[in-house]
């Protein structure tokens, strides 16, 4: 009986409550930016009244921000393929030879959490005078957010391979004469496509959403180019931020959908489950 | 067909002994099973031949050839493992074409080989299936058919009907066996399942703490046990004391009479287990105070519980221990 009126009542209420402590700021801010009303005349009564665009256009016609978009999209592309690069073979390493220091590297890869990013900068600052000749490109930022990314990244991969009979698919695919890589490329990364795809949209998330390394070394990336745009055009600013916001999730919906198993897919097509 | 030898091989795992001077060759064509408790070193033997451990001493030969040097993935073995190992990825047709993929055949044979190996394994009608849809018994067929399809020189079996319900079991080890028989393929068959052990093989090695205790063919091993372990492990076994010390007697070498005065020893029935075609009688002797069991054909003996009854050798003891 209890558990029905905790079905039926409560647990909707307390999604209701959550539902509205998330969306409620996210829509304070879209009036901010998108209704061409004064801050301090916003009313119910207005609600509909005044929306408006230009904000979000007068910043997409910014010099900077084409720029800025293209190299964080670029910081993630690269930030994404050396996160796979290098945690794919060394996950499938630990889980198969090393089983016992699981354990440590997790606890490894959760300390860029832990230690705040400023704690990072602090050490670009030591080396700076030593590497100018790699902090001077923009792309320097790719080894230091495949450090951020770790504790999301390690972790979507690592579940993803512990959902595997990772020891016994290996074996099969090597006693059939695929050695290392080949296994590797043929075998364990089309099984982790869900695992992958939420890693590099992890990755994205990371990257659009890191400001302080990248102000510290003065690189031009969205996260940057948006703070700067705030203070000139504040209304334009938290346009460009729902933006991302609804963009990333429109990523998130759609890596949901591609990730879903081929034969659940054609299940669904035909009308079947 | 190829034969693969070990010599001497030797593995430990840390304190742990897995293998201790491990001999065994394995004629080409052969189907042979290495049957043993759980620990004893069978599966670690296979992992040896399949490239998967390293040994710490002696040699594995595949036709005279020494293996140690060559990486699991050029071995030319083929393996079905315990659990299910399909590419959850792939439909059946392409599992099966897996292997053959990166041997550099033409489009067509492989196509060719893969039909041949689904007609093989009778799973023709099921190729665009995936593994999630096919059951414990059809998967571990289409297992067969992709170690099969790249024509190996060894089959390696890591008991591969475990998972499976004794009705599956029960035909897929008759289509094993057949399908060995038309391949020819020599065999290495890890179980801990006698009967599958016995039923399948050629020759059987039983296996203790590393060590092969003895390789015969099945009637040997059953028949004519070369230690106490291999006879108590292979079969059931009564343990008798008698003026030659312990003997080690067959259940169905046990005749029960209702006759009290027939027999060499009395006792009284504790418990009767039908099975079908035969009934188990558990009889405690009087004098001795030992549970003894006894295989009787159906029909011959019921075994009422409380029964007093006598019993008799039939036939001869195994061992004297």
């Amino acid at each position: 009986m209890r558990g029905r009126v905790f079905g039926r009542v409560v647990a909707p209420l307390i999604l209701l409550v959550a539902a509205a402590f998330f969306i409620l700021p996210l829509f304070a801010m879209m009036r901010f930016a998108l209704q061409n009303v004064q801050v301090i005349d916003l009313r119910w009564s207005n609600l509909f009244d005044k929306w408006s665009l230009a904000p979000l256009w007068s910043a997409f016609s910014d010099d900077q921000f084409g720029r800025a978009l293209t190299l964080s999209l670029k910081l993630a592309f690269g930030t994404g393929l050396i996160s796979l690069l290098l945690l794919v073979p060394t996950i499938v390493w630990v889980h198969l030879r090393l089983p016992r220091a699981r354990s440590t590297v997790e606890f490894l890869t959760i300390l860029p959490y832990v230690i705040p990013a400023i704690g990072m900068v602090a050490g670009i600052m030591v080396i700076k005078p030593h590497a100018r000749w790699f902090l001077n490109s923009d792309l320097s930022l790719i080894p230091f957010y495949v450090v951020l990314a770790l504790p999301f990244t390690f972790r979507s991969i690592d579940s993803g391979l512990k959902a595997l009979d990772l020891r016994t698919l290996v074996e099969a695919s090597r006693s059939l004469g695929y050695g290392w890589i080949r296994t590797i490329v043929h075998v364990i990364v089309p099984n982790l496509r869900t695992a992958i795809l939420s890693c590099l949209f992890l990755t994205v998330a990371v990257v659009l959403g890191e400001y302080t390394i990248a102000d510290v070394l003065l690189k031009r990336t969205f996260p940057a180019f948006m703070g700067e745009y705030r203070g000139s055009d504040p209304k334009g600013g938290y346009g460009l931020a729902i933006l991302s916001l609804v963009v990333t999730t429109l990523i998130f919906m759609i890596i949901g959908l591609v990730s879903r198993p081929k034969s659940a897919r054609r299940r669904r097509a035909r009308g079947t489950i | 067909m190829t034969s693969l030898e070990f010599s001497s091989v030797k593995k430990c795992f840390g304190p742990t002994v897995a293998l201790a001077d491990f001999d065994l060759t394995i004629a080409p064509g052969e189907f042979i099973s290495l049957l043993g408790p759980s620990g004893c070193g069978k599966t670690t033997a296979l992992r040896i031949a399949a490239g998967f451990e390293r040994a710490d001493a002696g040699t594995v030969s595949l036709g005279g050839h020494d293996l140690s040097p060559i990486p699991a993935h050029k071995r030319n073995m083929g393996m079905v493992f315990q659990s299910y190992s399909l590419f959850p990825n792939l439909d059946v047709r392409k599992n099966v074409a897996f292997g053959l993929k990166t041997r550099r055949l033409e489009s067509s044979v492989i196509v060719r080989r893969v039909d041949e190996m689904l007609e093989i394994v009778q799973l023709s009608g099921l190729g665009d299936r995936f593994p999630h849809q096919l059951s414990g018994g059809q998967q571990q067929r289409v297992a067969l058919a992709r170690a099969l399809a790249v024509r190996p020189e060894v089959l390696l079996l890591d008991e591969p009907m475990s998972a499976l319900d004794a009705r599956v079991r029960s035909t897929l080890r008759d289509e094993i066996k057949r399908i060995q028989r038309d391949t020819g393929v020599t065999t290495l068959f890890v179980t801990h399942d006698q009967d599958e052990a016995l039923a399948m093989s050629d020759r059987v090695g039983v296996m203790s703490e590393g060590r092969l205790e003895q390789v015969g063919s099945p009637h040997e091993v059953y028949q004519s046990p070369a230690s106490p372990f291999v006879a108590r492990f292979v079969g059931s076994i009564n343990e008798i004391p008698s003026e030659q010390g312990t003997i080690l007697v067959r259940p169905e070498a046990l005749t029960i009479h209702e006759n009290v005065h027939h027999g060499k020893w009395i006792g009284t029935v504790v418990a009767s287990t039908f099975q079908g075609p035969s009934t188990l009688v558990d009889v405690r002797l009087d004098t001795l105070d030992l549970l003894v069991r006894v295989h009787t054909p159906t029909g011959t003996y019921d075994g009422v519980a409380g029964s007093r009854v006598s019993i008799s050798m039939a036939g001869d003891h195994l061992l004297a221990v």
